[in-house]
């Protein structure tokens, strides 16, 4: 279907990617709207953080580069509509958004998605329980919130995210009990060698790295939760050696734990509206099929940042910056020349920091094994409470499809829509069939994105506005 | 991991083309009967209309014809234990219809004569009644009608039970299986499935497809245009209990109901947009807007409700809105059933009964003969 001749350019996300690409396309000269559900710019990397995290964290250059792109959206004539949620986009490219003042629709004539990651958390027994948080989460928290999420705090995962938070746990003085580490020693050191393509990233690694071990911090490689205990005080997390019966190492006294197996694009939008995906077998993941400036197979619909491919926030400002001119380009506000001349060093930039990138997404990817370790009791779906022996029980009976999984067991039926529990469903299912993920599929993605008050909807109504239709047949 | 059923070689008695309630009941009592049975599903085995429709057992919107075939239908939800195995979580509750204008009520008392005198026993209540049987309903209705018999069932958890009833009994299921063509042999039917090399051979065959009838149906000769109705449903986060019974409007464009989770359930055949040749569907705003604004007015409290999900399933429907049950072929070896309206209920019924006719019994399904609307179909199908 081709997009409609009228309505506004769109960007949703303000995260690095969604902000740099309306700052752009503004500077063509082209009126643009962010929709961002924050209150302010920023995303999750750039997130503004709050008055008591500006006095307890030390400056760093995420609150800097924060500021600046708030500073620049302010100064610029993009269009910004904080704390707007989209919930639900018609094909004609119509968005439905929830914002301060209610409901809204909002036609897009070029829609750019860039809504950024979701956080991919491994089942273990005891997930659920309230203390047990995403890395991404314990990041904000700690980063734009300022506070720990408790002062004895294992890090448990996959990839560098992992030190980062461990990390940022030792900066205010928290207490780092152990980092449990799903990849191998050598994953590292190999990756170190195509860290030297981009120094300042290295050089961020070599230091989270080293303070660590001056602490005398327990770092476990090829190891994951095996479960986590409420004990009288604290949380008793029981590591496992992968592909191992039994716990290796038990730690007591734990006030929480951080844990995450990397991130996946927010593909929600790009699906609903129907552009073509892929399976990213590296990163283990759906991804929207883009082009090098980030337009899907649908025309006037582009996909930029994490939102098309996890590679992180340097990528994903030049990913911004060259979807703003493709879409200044397609929108006749410059011309062919001017856009290769614009992009030429973005891009050769761009090559270099991607491949590094890319490198990493296998460390991120849980495998098959993992998968396997998840004990029956685990729960996966943790909205409606299914457990890893009822998707397996499934599976046997035959389901092989995702949405048959949802049907049969109502795993991914919840408030979240499946957002968290969908790569672990899709791994157990997998694993226990011997089949490759993708060919689980994914949830159908459902209206409304998240819940949506039902009053927001009505309104104000008198039951002659309602257009009943006519009689159904007697 | 469980093996897939191996593509049969042999001649099956009977081969059943769409996996919902229709045809994997036939399939299931054909196959207790002693025949050899092959379920072919283009999809997933339910996964279509059958497992995503408003799951009501009611009568009130049951077509009045269709109302004795409803209460069995009805009957046999709520004892699935017996005949299925499994206990499908059919729970039996009070059903009322409400009206609120005068226009309403004149329609309400005239659609419960005509159902009253089909057996459905609907009674007119005062406001004051009606609050009793279900106190979270609108204070300012006029009149309602109450039926003692009514009820609701998960539909999504349906299909799990049959796929264990299925293997039990026999039935060699193959989902993601297109049928594209059917061509007579010496002894039956060759059926051709986009995903294998060679056609099966079937001495029978059923045609169970749904919202995709049509095109088969004329490969035997008959040409019934077959509508796609795209209902509209909306499922709301577990809530405190607001709502007891199922309840509908005077002119059946509501149902409504809260299972044991506390998930309020909010459809009636309000209309998406699609159609099932570009496949995808979608909600027409206006329409979400009208069906949560009719169920907030009927059950206020749902103003407190979140809206979790909203989708579309679809619904076929012949030119007089009757089912289609019963023999395309002067042969007696090719014949269809769908076309149900409020097919959910009577479904397990209705595909009884075609197992009984096709195992050679003769219950009376001359209302749904499908001749009804090409009288000049060839006898013999023509690919």
């Amino acid at each position: 279907m081709s997009p409609p001749e009228r309505g506004a350019l769109v960007v949703v996300g303000g995260g690095v990617a969604g902000a740099t690409a309306a700052l752009t396309i503004s500077r063509h000269g082209l009126p643009v709207t962010l929709v961002d559900e924050q209150p302010q710019a920023g995303g999750q990397i750039f997130r503004a953080p709050t008055p008591h995290a500006r006095r307890q964290v030390p400056p760093n250059h995420e609150f800097s580069d924060g500021d600046r792109l708030r500073a620049l959206l302010a100064a610029s004539r993009v269009e910004t509509r904080p704390a707007t949620r989209v919930w639900g986009v018609s094909p004609r490219m119509e968005l439905d958004v929830l914002g301060p003042d209610g409901i809204d629709q909002l036609p897009a004539r070029a829609l750019v998605v860039a809504n950024g990651a979701t956080e991919r958390l491994l089942p273990f027994p005891g997930w659920t329980d309230p203390r047990v948080i995403g890395l991404a989460g314990a990041s904000i928290l700690l980063r734009n919130a300022g506070t720990l999420p408790g002062r004895r705090v294992v890090v448990a995962g996959a990839g560098p995210l992992l030190f980062s938070v461990a990390h940022q746990v030792m900066e205010p003085g928290g207490h780092v009990v152990a980092v449990i580490d799903a990849g191998r020693r050598g994953d590292w050191l190999r990756l170190g060698a195509t860290l030297m393509r981009d120094p300042a990233r290295l050089r961020m690694a070599a230091q989270w790295m080293t303070r660590l071990r001056l602490a005398g911090i327990p770092i476990h490689h090829q190891t994951h939760i095996a479960a986590v205990h409420a004990a009288p005080h604290g949380l008793s997390v029981a590591v496992a050696k992968t592909g191992r019966p039994g716990v290796a190492y038990q730690y007591d006294d734990v006030d929480a734990v951080a844990c995450g197996h990397g991130l996946k694009p927010t593909t929600l939008l790009t699906r609903t509206l129907g552009a073509r995906h892929r399976f990213d077998s590296a990163g283990g993941y759906w991804e929207p099929e883009t082009d090098s400036s980030g337009r899907t197979s649908r025309a006037g619909l582009y996909a930029t940042g994490d939102a098309a491919g996890i590679r992180g926030a340097a990528v994903a400002r030049l990913r911004g910056l060259i979807t703003g001119h493709a879409v200044a380009l397609d929108q006749g506000a410059i011309t062919a020349r001017d856009f290769a001349r614009l992009t030429r060093r973005p891009r050769m930039l761009l090559r270099r920091l991607d491949h590094v990138s890319r490198t990493m997404l296998p460390l991120l990817n849980a495998s098959a094994p993992l998968f396997r370790a998840i004990p029956d009791d685990a729960i996966v779906c943790r909205c409606e409470r299914v457990r890893a022996a009822t998707l397996r029980e499934t599976a046997a009976t035959g389901a092989r499809d995702l949405n048959q999984i949802k049907a049969w067991t109502r795993c991914g039926m919840g408030p979240c829509q499946g957002r968290m529990c969908e790569d672990g469903a899709r791994g157990v299912l997998a694993a226990s069939c011997d089949l490759p993920p993708e060919e689980a599929g994914s949830f159908t993605p459902r209206t409304p994105f998240f819940p949506l008050p039902l009053a927001a909807l009505t309104g104000t109504f008198a039951y002659s506005d309602i257009p009943l239709p006519k009689a159904a047949p007697l | 991991m469980t093996m897939k059923p191996a593509w049969p070689d042999a001649p099956v008695d009977v081969a059943v083309i769409g996996g919902g309630v229709m045809g994997a009941t036939a399939a299931l009592f054909l196959a207790r009967g002693g025949m050899r049975v092959a379920l072919l599903d283009r999809q997933d085995l339910f996964r279509s209309a059958s497992g995503v429709n408003a799951g009501t057992l009611t009568l009130h919107m049951t077509r009045a014809q269709l109302i004795p075939h409803a209460m069995r239908g009805r009957e046999m939800w709520l004892t699935s234990r017996e005949w299925l195995g499994t206990d499908v979580g059919a729970l039996a509750t009070p059903g009322l219809s409400l009206a609120f204008t005068e226009g309403e009520e004149a329609l309400l008392r005239e659609r419960a004569r005509v159902r009253q005198q089909a057996g459905a026993p609907i009674e007119i209540v005062p406001p004051a009644r009606a609050i009793a049987i279900e106190p979270g309903l609108n204070p300012s209705i006029r009149a309602a009608a109450y039926c003692a018999l009514d009820g609701h069932i998960p539909a999504y958890r349906v299909g799990r039970a049959y796929a264990r009833a299925l293997a039990g009994a026999g039935v060699s299921l193959f989902e993601h299986c297109a049928v594209t063509a059917i061509h007579p042999s010496g002894n039956g039917y060759d059926i051709s499935c986009a995903e294998q090399a060679r056609p099966l051979a079937a001495r029978r065959v059923v045609l169970a497809a749904g919202v995709w009838l049509e095109k088969m149906l004329g490969w035997f000769g008959h040409t019934i245009p077959i509508r796609c109705l795209i209902n509209q449903l909306v499922v709301t986060e577990t809530m405190p209990q607001v709502m007891g019974s199922v309840v509908s409007i005077a002119n059946g464009l509501l149902s409504l109901k809260q299972f044991a989770n506390g998930s309020v359930l909010i459809g009636g055949g309000w209309q998406g947009e699609g159609n099932i040749h570009d496949g995808g569907t979608r909600v027409i705003p206006e329409n979400l807007r009208g069906n949560v604004r009719l169920a907030q007015h009927v059950i206020p409290r749902l103003s407190q409700a979140q809206i979790l999900r909203v989708w579309l399933g679809l619904e076929s429907e012949t030119p007089d809105a009757m089912p289609l049950i019963g023999a395309l072929t002067p042969r007696d070896d090719a014949f269809v059933i769908g076309c149900a309206h409020s097919g959910f209920t009577s479904g397990p019924y209705m595909g009884r009964l075609l197992a009984e006719r096709i195992l050679g019994g003769t219950p009376d399904l001359s209302a749904f003969d499908p001749h009804r609307f090409s009288p000049s179909s060839t006898p013999e199908p023509s690919p």
